[in-house]
């Protein structure tokens, strides 16, 4: 296929979590608004001048100052964040948004505000809880949170506008980011798709990490672009997998699994596209942030629920979205010493082999993997044993 | 008659096997890896090559597959396998029984379960670290002032196991040096070593679903303390090959090249 126009730019986007855009947008006076988890709507982050920037640890080598923190027993991801922010990566951020989705990043934000991460005198971080389910008054207590520990303190130091109509209007522009995401994650699941799973998934980053205005211009030219680009006649791929686990901000390691012949055709993990780009619906008989809370609420896959609806919710979505992008075997995976995962891995990885019938490659892995070998061989023989049980199956031997 | 070529470029030792299209192995070398994988491949395939009068270079073979570490190295290769389904079929077609394996190569462990046809039905594999594998082994013989082979053998004799608790390849050694100079036996370390190795198999043996019949493969499979420590702890029969259990990845390598090469016509 042609190279797409705009993806070694998207690229370098991604080398430094304060890009050329987040730059371009703090010198036209935004404020950047860091924050790490889903259960963050960015969407309120992104009212007045303020824009979301979901911050990763490009590049990491060594986390050992980190680990000195918070011991070896802690997510690489959280770790990972640590590490950078006290190498000053995350010096240009205006304000922290945490929130207690796990204690892993609780622990991460806790080190944001003893370690002095940000010298800029207005800095600060600021935590939320997280409830654990869904009811009227779960969400009321959530959308207080975001009230008085988000948007309240966001006012008070900077003075943004985060009434509900600017919350509206910041989710417009979301909306449109969402819709184009959405539109060019559809094309996955044509037989021979017009954009790779490595290329889908480092335009969704850049979703989440640069400022919504300055990225949209360049998502608009590239949806336009991949609807006049034609595939290559033979598809490279010699299979098409799903993706489910813990956080993956890395497109290195969908590169790797591409590399050993698997298409990635969806990406249900942290920081990936579903959930997380779906278009939010608001009405105007009530206010939206409670909208907006209890929608993040209900769409989230996170393997911290345990109620029993969520649960089998993530099992079922799992199994829906590999039916309908048409994959052949699920990986599951998990960053390493993520709790939440591991359990979920561990049982569920099983289950979608056992009761749904899935081929399933169950993984765990570090913050960074582009280079693993021994990864890169489990894929691959994963996509051999994909691509033969294809094989006796057109054969009529299953 | 036509020929088809395996070859398993691995961490430690570069393995090929050539096969003739009756499915029948006509030569076969392992040698000492090099630090380039490409010149490791080219001085295998000019090893077993040069055993077959038919053939002059490895152009002449019919369809020739890489595998292992190095398996994207292999000049001349028309494609390459990972080493995890070319241990499968190569012991599939050495003894159709077995339908489990434990490959403990230079610097990882895997726990293989094989389905009816030769291919993986499930497998798992150890993480970045090198405790249980050959590299592990290695650097133990080298605190024993021992060649493999004789290390291979030491705990055979042992009356008592001497649990080593260190996981880490580099802790172990250290462990084992203490030990030593506290003037333990030998040998009743030595089994020590083996059977913390064998644990490391059992979990990956049980995680792959290994429920019958186990076969080692792999350099280490020529390690008999070891092969008594796993049998001892996965309470099943250790299978011996009738082949080199070492080749086992370049012959399967040989082998769905011989299928592919078959079919390709």
């Amino acid at each position: 296929m042609k190279d797409l126009k705009h993806l070694i730019y998207f690229e370098s986007l991604l080398e430094n979590a304060d890009n050329e855009l987040v730059k371009q947008a703090q010198a036209e006076g935004g404020l950047a608004i860091g924050y790490t988890c889903f259960h963050i709507p960015e969407v309120i982050l992104n009212c007045g001048n303020m824009f979301s920037v979901r911050l990763r640890a490009p590049n990491t080598g060594s986390i050992d100052i980190a680990t000195y923190y918070m011991s070896n027993y802690t997510c690489e991801y959280a770790r990972a964040l640590v590490e950078r922010a006290i190498e000053g990566g995350y010096q240009f951020l205006d304000a922290m948004i945490g929130v207690d989705a796990c204690s892993m990043m609780n622990r991460a934000m806790e080190h944001f505000e003893i370690l002095n991460i940000n010298e800029k005198p207005t800095f600060f971080v600021t935590h939320t809880d997280m409830p654990y389910k869904i009811t009227d008054y779960t969400v009321d207590g959530y959308v207080k949170q975001m009230r008085l520990r988000v948007l309240d303190r966001l006012s008070e130091v900077y003075g943004v506008d985060t009434s509900d109509a600017a919350i509206r209007q910041a989710v417009e522009e979301h909306n449109e980011v969402c819709r184009i995401i959405s539109e060019i994650g559809e094309m996955r699941k044509a037989d021979n798709p017009v954009i790779t799973g490595y290329e889908f998934h480092v335009l969704n980053l850049v979703t989440y990490t640069c400022p919504k205005k300055l990225i949209l211009p360049y998502l608009r030219e590239t949806l336009e672009e991949l609807k006049q680009r034609e595939p290559d006649a033979k598809s490279p791929f010699r299979a098409r997998v799903a993706i489910v686990g813990s956080e993956i901000d890395d497109p290195s390691l969908t590169k790797l699994i591409e590399g050993c012949g698997a298409l990635v055709v969806s990406d249900r993990y942290c920081f990936g596209s579903t959930p997380g780009r779906e278009v939010l619906e608001l009405k105007d008989d009530e206010d939206a942030l409670t909208q907006i809370c209890r929608h993040y609420m209900e769409v989230s896959e996170c393997a911290r629920y345990i109620a029993d609806e969520k649960v089998m919710q993530r099992r079922e979505t799992a199994d829906r979205l590999a039916r309908e992008f048409k994959a052949e075997g699920i990986i599951y995976e998990q960053m390493k010493y993520c709790d939440y995962w591991g359990f979920e891995r561990a049982l569920v990885s099983h289950i979608m082999h056992d009761e749904y019938g899935w081929p399933v490659l169950s993984i765990d892995r570090l913050y960074n993997n582009g280079n693993s070998g021994q990864l890169r061989t489990r894929c691959q023989a994963f996509v051999e044993s994909l691509e033969i049980k294809r094989i006796h199956k057109e054969e009529g031997k299953v | 008659m036509k020929y088809f070529g395996g070859c398993d470029v691995g961490s430690t030792f570069t393995k090929a096997v050539i096969m003739d299209e009756t499915g029948k192995m006509v030569a076969d070398t392992t040698i000492r890896s090099k630090i380039n994988s490409e010149q490791s491949a080219i001085a295998a395939m000019e090893e077993v090559i040069n055993q077959v009068p038919d053939l002059a270079s490895s152009k002449d073979l019919e369809y020739l597959i890489g595998t292992g570490y190095g398996r994207n190295k292999v000049p001349f290769a028309d494609e390459n396998i990972s080493e995890i389904s070319c241990h499968a079929m190569g012991v599939h077609i050495t003894d159709p029984s077995v339908k489990a394996i434990i490959d403990i190569g230079g610097q990882d462990v895997k726990g293989i379960s094989i389905d009816t046809d030769g291919t993986v039905k499930n497998f798992a594999m150890n993480d970045k670290c090198s405790a249980g594998t050959g590299r592990f082994f290695e650097a133990m013989a080298r605190s024993f002032e021992m060649d493999l082979s004789d290390f291979s053998k030491l705990s055979l004799t042992a009356k008592n196991v001497i649990p080593i608790t260190a996981q880490c390849t580099v802790f172990a050694e250290s462990e084992v040096i203490t030990l030593v100079g506290e003037g333990k036996p030998m040998d009743e370390i030595a089994a020590g070593i083996e059977m913390a190795v064998a644990k490391r198999c059992f979990v990956m043996a049980k995680k792959a679903g290994a429920t019958d019949s186990i076969t080692l493969t792999g350099g280490c499979a020529k390690n008999d303390g070891l092969k008594e420590a796993i049998e001892h702890v996965l309470k099943l029969k250790v299978v011996n090959l009738k082949t080199d259990p070492q080749l086992m990845g370049a012959l399967g390598a040989a082998e769905y090249a011989r299928q592919k090469g078959l079919a390709k016509k």
